[in-house]
């Protein structure tokens, strides 16, 4: 695959990660922080598909499934908890 | 992938880690840290996977990223209103 191709989506997948950290680090409330890090983790496991299909190690694939399931699982908790239950 | 983007893309998760750790001691109140030290936690599972630790990375990322949240956010509730 075109190296350049590599170099400007890493690029624009890196740039949206620091604007969503950059929420992530000011935000004022809980809610705004919870959404900037299911961004965040949503961001990282496109850049793990991009990644498994740039060096076609099919590997990387499986690891994004389970990012994306664990990255549910954690934004649910913080969802139940932001809600008032998980007591 | 070019070995410079591989180093660039770990430059920066690193730099981000490094940012988040100062933040978090500063932070005012518990919630925002929780979330502040699982985007550490999820920031090293991307660099171990760089490092070609795919297992490893599962790991951190299963027990690091969503079980110590939790873990946290149930003894916050526990808490109640004090911190």
């Amino acid at each position: 695959m075109n190296n350049t191709l590599a170099f400007v989506s890493v690029g624009l997948m890196a740039g949206g990660i620091f604007l969503a950290f950059l929420r992530l680090l000011v935000g004022k409330t809980g809610p705004d922080r919870a959404v900037a890090l299911d961004t965040i983790t949503l961001i990282s496991t496109n850049l793990l598909v991009f990644i498994a299909l740039f060096e076609e190690r099919s590997m990387l694939m499986d690891v994004a499934i389970v990012y994306s399931v664990l990255s549910f699982l954690g934004v649910l908790a913080l969802a139940r908890y932001l809600d008032g239950g998980l007591r | 992938m070019n070995p410079s983007l591989a180093s660039a893309l770990a430059v920066f998760l690193g730099g981000m880690m490094l940012a988040a750790s100062v933040v978090v001691l500063f932070v005012r109140d518990l919630l925002s840290a929780i979330i502040i030290t699982g985007m550490i936690s999820l920031s090293a599972s991307v660099l171990f996977l760089l490092m070609d630790a795919t297992d490893v990375a599962i790991t951190e990322a299963s027990i690091g990223a969503v079980l110590a949240t939790l873990i946290f956010l149930w003894g916050k509730g526990k808490m109640g209103g004090r911190e």
